[in-house]
């Protein structure tokens, strides 16, 4: 049998990227869709925690037809060239720069007095292309590029999002349980992130170093609250409440989040509670 | 628990330079700290040596258990613990862990002490079989100091991510203080803190982690030498290093007033021994006032 022609050969075969499924052309570096690495193996520990991909210096990837471009990697930077038409919404103190033209709009947002009483963003910026916008979050940490097929749902830690495509409905999951809402470490709320019938990219920031891990149906872990960074909407999430005690002074409790399975987690290393948040 | 690292095979031999063991050096990584194999230690010309790189996902042997460090910047350690072995921690620092994982309480010797000098009177136990991981809230690096039998190490307090049952925790008072009047009012200084944490590997090897805020870098000072360093940046010191405060008031020409009033705070630290500082660390506290009385200390007026 004839061999394809090395032409045809590179117009078939793909490199189909382990952290968001997208596919790539063979001689691609870095995913066109996230940026991540494909070069290099993920990196994965024994107990199961993959580490997100670390973007390199520059990475740039596409959504749409604008492109993003990640710059710096101790506090990194998501420097966004919007195509006319395309949009991308955010918390208005994590823009860092833009061009002049780039004109702005408010998110029309559900729920305003609930989000106001919950401490959630009640306004939500929108930029529109055509031009250039970049954005940042005030610490050590990593980005997380989550492109969204059709049909997706996403939780993730309220103020933890750095921006959306516009295309990505943008909502808010009250967390079930006074319990889970005075223990969890989350607040009310988390902020809900759908795709219905078109994809979409969800950049987070994460502090530190964040990690992810899918869960099996009934798998369960338990996570220090405050590193929770996103999850499926698949993932329950519940407060465990685990006892200290002590013979002499009666012990105390310490809150755990029980995730259970199936679908992704995705916790931070670093889980302060940053006063700009 | 038989902590010995990996014998050396075929003859072939490799002395970690960060924590001295000796391994067949055919793995990325030390067997007992994780420091990275093969590599040029970092040394300044002052003889300061950067805390040597360890890579992504290194892997610390410990007896039957084992413990990972993931990440870079915040770094986790990810111990898989065997039935039987178990480490003790601050519970802030705990991340997450699986369900098999028993966790209980530890209690100090000198309670009242401990919690008068701000010192936390209760640690938290993790005993095995299952994983738990540790991380801190800064950027910065985790320390690995394998203890071996009658090996003591004086860290300054809140640096301790988690430790080995093998290792004993003591304290010892630091004895660095000061104190400033001002009218009536009287307040004490404690630079390093009142006390510092004293860990022991009495029978058995342990692993003492810790976690500096920054980059780390340790030195080697000989007997009787001397440097000054920022209280605030000091992590750990064998308990051969002594330490006292030095009050430094610079030159300010025509007006000796000045001279006085100004003053720098340092730590006098001197040899045998180790010692490591980290390069982010807090301001010392130092309201100006007048010292009316202070531990030890040495003075240099320029």
């Amino acid at each position: 049998m004839a061999q394809p022609s090395q032409s045809v050969t590179d117009e078939v075969e793909r490199l189909k990227c382990n952290w968001c499924q997208g596919m790539n052309l063979k001689t691609a570096l870095s995913c066109q869709f996230c940026g991540a690495p494909l070069d290099l193996a993920d990196v994965v520990s024994e107990s199961g925690w993959r580490e997100a991909p670390r973007l390199k210096d520059m990475t740039e990837f596409h959504f749409y037809n604008s492109t993003c471009q990640v710059e710096g990697e101790i506090v990194p930077v998501a420097e966004i060239n919007l195509a006319q038409g395309d949009g991308v919404y955010f918390e208005h103190h994590v823009m860092l720069w833009k061009d002049p033209t780039v004109p702005m709009s408010v998110l029309q947002l559900p729920g305003g007095m609930k989000r106001v009483l919950a401490g959630m963003p009640f306004i939500i910026s929108v930029a529109q292309g055509p031009g250039r916008v970049a954005f940042s979050r005030d610490a050590t940490g990593e980005l997380v590029v989550l492109p969204l097929h059709p049909g997706m749902e996403l939780d993730v830690r309220e103020h933890a999002f750095l921006l959306a495509s516009k295309n990505v409905a943008y909502s808010f999951e009250r967390i079930k349980g006074l319990r889970n809402i005075l223990f969890g470490g989350q607040g009310m709320y988390m902020d809900r992130f759908v795709t219905t019938n078109q994809s979409g990219l969800l950049i987070l920031h994460g502090y530190g170093n964040v990690f992810e891990r899918t869960l099996k149906p009934g798998e369960s872990i338990l996570v220090e609250p405050g590193a929770f960074l996103y999850k499926d909407s698949t993932v329950q999430m519940n407060v465990q409440m685990q006892q200290l005690t002590t013979g002499l002074f009666g012990g105390t409790a310490m809150s755990l989040a029980q995730m259970t399975g199936p679908g992704r987690v995705g916790i931070q290393s670093m889980y302060v509670h940053h006063s700009t948040e | 628990m038989s902590a010995a690292p990996s014998a050396p095979v075929s003859g072939r031999t490799y002395t970690c330079h960060w924590c001295g063991t000796v391994s067949d050096g055919t793995s990325l990584s030390c067997p007992a700290c994780g420091a990275t194999i093969n590599v040029k230690d970092i040394v300044t010309p002052t003889g300061w040596i950067e805390l040597p790189g360890r890579k992504d996902m290194a892997k610390l042997q410990i007896g039957n258990s084992s413990c990972q460090i993931e990440g870079l910047y915040v770094p986790v350690a990810d111990f898989n613990l065997a039935p039987g072995d178990s480490v003790y921690f601050a519970h802030h620092v705990l991340l997450w862990k699986e369900n098999s994982v028993n966790v209980s309480m530890m209690s100090m010797k000198g309670a009242w002490k401990r919690a008068f000098a701000g010192m936390p009177i209760f640690m938290t136990q993790a005993a095995g079989p299952g994983h738990i991981a540790f991380s801190r809230d800064l950027p910065g690096e985790l320390l690995a100091l394998p203890l071996q039998p009658g090996h003591s190490v004086d860290v300054r307090e809140h640096f301790l991510l988690a430790a080995t049952s093998q290792v004993d925790y003591g304290w010892t008072n630091s004895n660095i203080w000061f104190t400033t009047k001002n009218g009536d009012e009287t307040e004490t200084h404690y630079p390093i803190g009142m006390m510092l944490d004293r860990f022991t590997a009495s029978k058995m090897p342990g692993l003492l982690l810790l976690h500096a805020s920054g980059n780390v870098f340790v030195r080697q000072l000989n007997p009787g030498q001397s440097i000054l360093i920022k209280p605030t940046a000091l992590i750990f010191k064998d308990p051969t290093v002594s330490i006292q405060l030095h009050f430094e008031h610079p030159n300010s020409g025509w007006n000796p007033w000045m001279s006085y009033i100004q003053r720098y705070l340092w730590l006098r630290v001197t040899g045998p021994g180790r010692i490591a500082i980290q390069s982010a660390f807090e301001p010392v506290e130092d309201n100006g006032r007048n010292i009316t009385s202070h531990s030890p200390a040495t003075r240099q007026n320029w």
